[in-house]
């Protein structure tokens, strides 16, 4: 309050006017300010939240797989040696290879080195375990299980048929 | 009012300018990603190219596979193709996994005992590998039969 000529009480409008419009101001600043910053923060948490590259993709357990079906076996039938797909069917019909070796023991056993020699899991490496199961609707055929079973997983499904019978192959590598 | 405009302007400049550096800086990831990309793709497709490729060599389609015997004629012939420069990459290397890996390179004299088939030894780069499987035509008591084992392709480009 400004004192006048006459000592009256009278307020001067334009200095605290001026005050008004210059704090004024600066609020709507402020606002835009802390608009833009909110804008910033859910931009950033929505581009951070994206997944991270996995160590093993998807194509390589598919190809895993594929590559495994045409291995020739040490089991032999009356044409030459068997392949892993064909030996599945031996397996899964009770068939014997030639010389009456097991044919879900000569399964498993070729299985189990093509799994350790292609996946080392556990061994310091990237893949911390894998999971390949064979499954028909008999039942579970076969299963090699080798590590840790973590939360980052890629793997591939394969299903087979032969002579009326199917089977299906899931192969899961955890990382 | 002519302070706040020039204040909310440069503001809004450092804002874009911060935005702008983060998206610039993520280029370079971005590109090596993308040779990375190509480099996988190749390598899926090189199994299925022609020279590669096992067809119906041994029966019936198969997916995957390289055929053995094609790939070391191939080596011997790779000169033909301007020594890789054909595919793009910087190396190509076949390498047997099961059964167990001895690490021979493969010459004609002592092919099939044998374990790495390196069509383009490569100096430097970066590797992506992609499993196959590595068949060959076995010849015994006249019968022939198909041998296949389980291999990766190694492909190696600038990245």
């Amino acid at each position: 309050m400004v004192k006048t000529k006459n000592n009256s009480d009278r307020s001067v409008a334009f200095p605290s006017r001026i005050q008004k419009r210059g704090q004024e101001e600066m609020v709507g600043f402020a606002l835009i300010v802390i608009i833009v910053a909110v804008i910033i923060i859910i931009f950033l948490g929505l581009s951070l939240s994206k997944k991270n590259v996995p160590a093993t993709e998807s194509y390589e357990a598919e190809n895993f797989v594929q590559a495994t079906l045409q291995y020739t076996t040490q089991c032999r039938d009356s044409f030459g040696y068997v392949q892993i797909d064909s030996l599945i069917f031996d397996c899964l019909n009770g068939v014997s290879c030639a010389g009456e070796s097991d044919s879900c023991e000569v399964l498993n056993s070729t299985l189990s080195g093509l799994l350790k020699e292609g996946w080392s899991a556990g061994s310091g490496g990237l893949t911390k375990g894998y999971i390949f199961n064979i499954n028909s609707s008999r039942g579970n055929l076969l299963e090699i299980k080798e590590g840790e079973i973590t939360s980052g997983s890629k793997g591939s499904y394969q299903p087979l048929s032969r002579g009326g019978n199917s089977v299906g192959i899931r192969f899961t590598v955890y990382n | 009012m002519a302070f706040m405009i020039v204040a909310v302007t440069i503001f809004f400049a450092l804002v874009g300018m911060i935005i702008l550096v983060t998206q610039v800086s993520g280029l370079n990831q971005k590109a090596a990603a993308l040779r990375g990309e190509n480099a996988k793709l190749l390598v899926s497709k090189i199994a299925d190219s022609p020279e590669f490729s096992c067809g119906n060599s041994f029966g019936t389609s198969m997916g995957s596979c390289i055929d053995e015997d094609k790939v070391m004629n191939l080596k011997s012939m790779i000169n033909k193709y301007g020594k890789g420069s054909f595919w793009g990459v910087n190396g190509i290397e076949i390498r047997t996994i099961y059964p167990l890996n001895r690490g021979i390179e493969c010459t004609k004299e002592n092919y099939p005992d044998c374990s790495v088939i390196s069509l383009i030894k490569s100096v430097n780069g970066t590797g992506v590998s992609n499993f196959v499987s590595l068949c060959r035509r076995d010849y015994s008591s006249g019968i022939s039969s198909a041998n296949c084992t389980l291999a990766e392709i190694i492909v190696t480009y600038n990245g």
